[in-house]
């Protein structure tokens, strides 16, 4: 699993790429924490805690990786702050519908409509 | 991570030659473990497929053919053994004469959670099961696996995971056995239960229920067995 950070004004997009399973779901786990804990250290109330995590190069994610996009959304709140998944593959959205979270999480196709939800 | 405890992976495989791949996936995956350049992991590769042909050629003509072939691979710091083992056990029991029998065993670290993926996506991608199906079932192999390693041998690695895959004509039967103190089904919480939906753990077995025709836990937990029908997959 490979994740490549980028920014974009207020906006930190995380690409995730390859299978986000095993310890490879606890890697992702730090490399988030750590993005939160920087943009949290950066700004007040949370005004730049803007998170997309874009899931299109992920090929498959079991329950240690769900768990840790649950326990992203709860920590980002916390913070004030806000996340988004953007371009759920068909496996993937019919694991986040199987364990009702769909309610959740905002999802998005488009790159442009996943920074729209900041703006 | 510099570890230099020795970890013993042992893959059974039926005698036939189809199944060298198997055993090179089972390495190729190991090596990546290891330091060895991408040379140097090519020509390991290639020297497992030569003992692989080797040993099937060999050994597969024994007057018992059920009897499977056993590879040993120990990995110590960076350096891997392939030998086969000859334990002399009785033939694998068969439920069907079209069954093929592959056991991995596995020592309790997660970095091993990899090698279900490898071995399923293997056996399956010859199979009638569709894509989709053989990533639900690849799933649920990585969460019983998980399971097993994690929350049944609390990752101790003088542990064993030990996951037997049958393949037959009209499904794939995954079973798999732990050295832990066991567990109730009936006790584990529900993670679709509005005050759990937003924990961040829980949702193993609930992923193997959904994503299998049937599971079952035996011996209070420690065996977990999981079944896919064929036929249960056209009709989705």
């Amino acid at each position: 699993m490979q994740v490549n950070v980028r920014n974009k004004g207020s906006i930190t997009i995380l690409d995730i790429e390859g299978k986000i399973i095993g310890p490879d779901a606890l890697a992702l786990k730090s490399i988030i924490d750590q993005q939160i804990q920087t943009l949290s250290s950066e700004a007040e109330h949370g005004e730049n805690l803007n998170l997309i995590l874009n899931m299109e190069r992920v090929q498959m994610m079991d329950s240690t990786g769900l768990g840790i996009l649950v326990a992203t959304y709860t920590t980002i709140r916390r913070n004030d702050g806000r996340v988004v998944l953007l371009n759920l593959g068909g496996n993937i959205r019919s694991l986040i519908v199987m364990a009702k979270l769909m309610t959740i999480f905002d999802c998005y196709n488009t790159e442009a409509e996943a920074i729209g939800h900041f703006l | 991570m510099g570890e230099r405890t020795e970890q013993v992976i042992t893959l059974s495989l039926p005698s036939s030659m189809q199944h060298v791949y198997l055993l090179k996936a089972v390495v190729t995956e190991i090596l990546k473990e290891t330091d060895f350049d991408e040379d140097t992991q090519e020509r390991i590769n290639l020297a497992a497929i030569e003992a692989g042909t080797n040993a099937i050629e060999e050994l597969g003509d024994r007057e018992d053919p059920g009897k499977p072939i056993i590879f040993r691979l120990t990995l110590t710091g960076g350096e891997l053994t392939i030998s086969t083992v000859d334990e002399s056990e009785e033939s694998t029991h068969k439920e069907s004469e079209t069954e093929q029998v592959i056991t991995l065993s596995l020592p309790s670290s997660m970095r091993h959670v990899y090698l279900l993926d490898v071995v399923v996506t293997e056996i399956l991608k010859d199979s009638d099961f569709a894509e989709e199906i053989q990533e639900q079932i690849n799933l649920a192999a990585i969460e019983a696996g998980t399971n097993a390693i994690k929350h049944g041998n609390k990752e101790d690695p003088s542990k064993k995971a030990i996951m037997q895959f049958l393949l037959d004509e009209d499904k794939f039967t995954i079973i798999i056995e732990d050295e832990g103190e066991g567990f109730t089904r009936k006790e584990v919480a529900d993670p679709l239960d509005p005050e759990n939906l937003l924990k961040s753990s829980g949702r193993g077995l609930f992923l193997m229920e959904a994503c299998m025709d049937a599971v079952t836990y035996e011996a209070d937990g420690t065996i977990i067995k999981m079944v896919k029908y064929k036929e249960a997959a056209v009709a989705q």
